[in-house]
């Protein structure tokens, strides 16, 4: 018996090799997506632009970087979504901030970058809200959070019992933002133009405002 | 009556209506209770019962949660404000300044913003890093003075409060607000208990100490004796708390600085009532000086009295109209009268000349002829200007700073143990240490000269012309005073 009795006539050789060719490329590429989205959410990938080396400083005295159960969080385990196609997608769109990178401010320099740090952050919590916090609970489990006192877990089943981790857990890990609500670029700026000794408004100059 | 008298007649009359022409009873707070029990306050101790349940237990235990005042009316901020910071959906500020705790209590933080108190950081800004960095460094001024004296609290640009500036409940706290002061420095955070800030240790927390020995004067004075053994009678929790009627077992400290006595009206300006400067090198009698928008400012007799109307400088270098001024007399009448629920008018007057009595002395007998000498020393630059480099200044500095503190508060709130205590340290500092440092620095000549015009040719130092008369208090010699005597030995 030849192997076109069992098929159906349209399914001719041609249309044959071509759906194994297809679907060994698709199953090819959807296993370069995986390696790609896991390889491109490495610290050691974010951190290849000096610029995230500037985000990873605070981060590496994180507990997201030294926990004590050991279990470290790398930059896409909070910031990459889960699952091959929202990964892609979140890298697709983080993409944005390779052009940035490239044709936008100088974000290597650490005075450019601390004044546009806020934006990122902002945008990064809006990320992190939208998403009900996936990528926090992917690790914690609000029923499991029983902490060092003994109200840890009471406050979160009961008074967190409607709230997404974002909305009370900010500033855990880079440089402290205040929430956009109660931001004042003014007083940001004239900060991190003491923090580098440089002249008043300059800030201002250097935004482009 | 000429019109300068007239104007004085019509000032001392207003003064005495601000003192004393107030109702009896503690200022009732007037504003709506609509105003208060915020709603979105509400929820904010089910959080707090388990995260932060010693102070959500205090304010369980207040006044202020039996009057459903809730956390966020204290603490809300608007998102302009410089601290104003998110927090589980509100809007919040950690800083109750007196501005807030004004918008009920209105009375109260009017009188306290014009008061030495809410003064304690600008009063003595330009002079404190002189002791603080030469003895000290910046972390003291963070740890100590300004635990006491306020600190200016920074507000970085991340929201977040300067650390070397917060945690403060200094009594002069510059908040980020711009209003002066710190309630929590007397009442305490969250129970804010009026109990609390009655008691001696409310002012003694501060007051204590070589420069502000009030703790030692009023606990070794009658005063304190009485306050110890009576505590308990003391009606400490009372809502009004009026000398002798209220309570009579003791006075406290607040009882004659801020209490309601009689018809007096207790008030938080705590330094209205006192009539002398005591911490200066040279003490000096002060007007009260009240400006039209409330600001108050001391000035010395020694200045011009100032008149109604006219221009004169605030504490932080602004000018201000003046609206009144209270003579140092009114201000004694003021603090008598607290003394009068309990005491004659002899007493009380004949107690207030033995005080004015050892001032007087301190300040002609080692005051002034203490400061003359370092005035020309410093002028003919046989001193550096630098202060505490050389071992005169830090003698000259106890002298009067601690020794002269300690004799002329002891006296004003009749410590005995005190009073003798401090005058004969300055004594012992003036004769000891002074004399013999200035001796070095001055050169036998000149030293010699300031001697002889600011010490030797004083009736107060007259004794040190008669070295032949002798005493056996260092157990040598007879008893020597008198004509000839020393001739005996």
């Amino acid at each position: 018996m030849k192997i076109n009795d069992l098929l159906p006539a349209f399914i001719t050789r041609h249309v044959l090799f071509a759906l194994i060719f297809g679907g060994v490329c698709g199953i090819g590429f959807i296993l370069f997506l995986i390696e790609f989205d896991h390889y491109t959410s490495t610290e050691e990938f974010c951190t290849s632009c000096h610029s995230m080396e500037l985000a990873a400083e605070p981060y590496r005295n994180s507990t997201h970087y030294k926990p004590e159960s050991g279990v470290r969080a790398s930059c896409g385990d909070c910031h990459v979504s889960e699952g091959v196609l929202s990964a892609t997608w979140d890298h697709f769109m983080g993409s944005k901030d390779l052009y940035k990178q490239m044709f936008g401010p100088d974000y290597d320099d650490p005075v450019v970058n601390a004044l546009h740090l806020p934006e990122a952050a902002f945008d990064a919590r809006k990320w992190f809200k939208k998403r009900d916090s996936a990528t926090c609970k992917k690790c914690h489990v609000k029923e499991a959070i029983y902490g060092d006192r003994p109200d840890t877990l009471q406050i979160h089943m009961e008074d967190a019992k409607d709230k997404t981790c974002i909305e009370c857990h900010y500033n855990l890990v880079h440089r402290k933002i205040p929430d956009e609500k109660t931001f004042k670029q003014d007083k940001w700026n004239a900060m991190i133009e003491e923090e580098f000794g440089l002249e008043k408004g300059s800030a201002k100059k250097i935004l482009g405002h | 009556m000429s019109r300068s008298k007239q104007t004085l007649f019509f000032l001392l009359a207003f003064s005495l209506f601000i003192l004393l022409g107030q109702s009896v009873s503690a200022a009732k707070v007037t504003l709506d209770p609509s105003s208060w029990g915020v709603e979105e306050g509400k929820a904010c101790v089910d959080c707090h019962a388990k995260s932060s349940s010693g102070l959500t237990h205090q304010w369980k235990n207040s006044a202020h949660a039996q009057a459903n005042v809730n956390c966020l009316d204290c603490h809300q901020a608007y998102e302009d404000d410089d601290d104003a910071m998110e927090h589980e959906g509100s809007v919040i500020a950690t800083i109750v300044s007196p501005k807030d705790c004004g918008r009920c209590h209105e009375t109260e933080f009017k009188q306290q913003e014009g008061s030495v108190h809410a003064k304690a950081v600008s009063i003595i800004k330009n002079r404190m890093p002189a002791l603080t960095e030469h003895f000290g460094s910046l972390s003291i001024n963070d740890a100590g003075c300004a635990k006491c004296h306020g600190s200016e609290v920074k507000v970085k640009g991340d929201g977040t409060l300067d650390p070397t500036t917060w945690p403060n409940t200094g009594i002069g706290r510059i908040n980020p607000d711009g209003s002066k002061g710190s309630c929590s420095s007397c009442h305490g955070r969250h129970q804010f208990s009026k109990a609390q800030a009655r008691e001696p240790s409310a002012c003694t927390h501060c007051h204590s100490g070589p420069d502000s020995p009030d703790k030692d004067v009023y606990e070794s004075s009658k005063h304190g004796m009485m306050f110890e053994a009576h505590k308990s009678e003391m009606n400490m929790d009372s809502d009004a708390w009026v000398v002798g009627k209220d309570y009579s077992a003791a006075p406290t400290c607040v009882t004659c600085h801020m209490g309601a006595a009689g018809k007096m009206k207790s008030t938080h300006d705590v330094g209205m009532r006192d009539s002398w400067n005591l911490n200066e090198a040279v003490s000096t009698q002060q007007y009260l000086v009240i400006f039209d928008d409330g600001d108050k400012r001391e000035l010395s007799t020694s200045d011009p009295v100032p008149r109604r109307g006219e221009s004169v400088s605030k504490i932080d270098g602004s000018m201000g109209k003046v609206k009144a001024v209270a003579s140092p007399k009114r201000r004694r009448g003021a603090m008598t009268k607290t003394c009068l629920e309990c005491h004659s008018k002899n007493f009380a007057n004949n107690a207030m000349l033995q005080f004015d009595n050892v001032v007087e002395l301190y300040n002609e007998k080692y005051g002034k002829p203490a400061q003359a000498i370092m005035q020309e020393l410093y002028a003919e630059s046989l001193l550096t200007p630098l202060p505490f480099d050389e071992p005169l200044e830090i003698t000259y500095w106890s002298l009067w700073h601690n020794g002269g503190t300690r004799a002329r508060h002891g006296a004003a709130m009749a410590s005995p143990s005190n009073t003798w205590k401090g005058m004969s340290d300055v004594g012992r500092l003036f004769y000891g240490q002074f004399l013999t440092q200035l001796r070095e620095v001055a050169g036998p000549e000149k030293s010699e000269a300031l001697i002889k015009q600011y010490v030797k040719d004083s009736e107060h130092h007259e004794w040190l012309n008669h070295p032949e008369k002798s005493n056996p208090i260092l157990g040598y010699g007879k008893m020597g005073y008198g004509k000839g005597s020393s001739n005996e030995n």
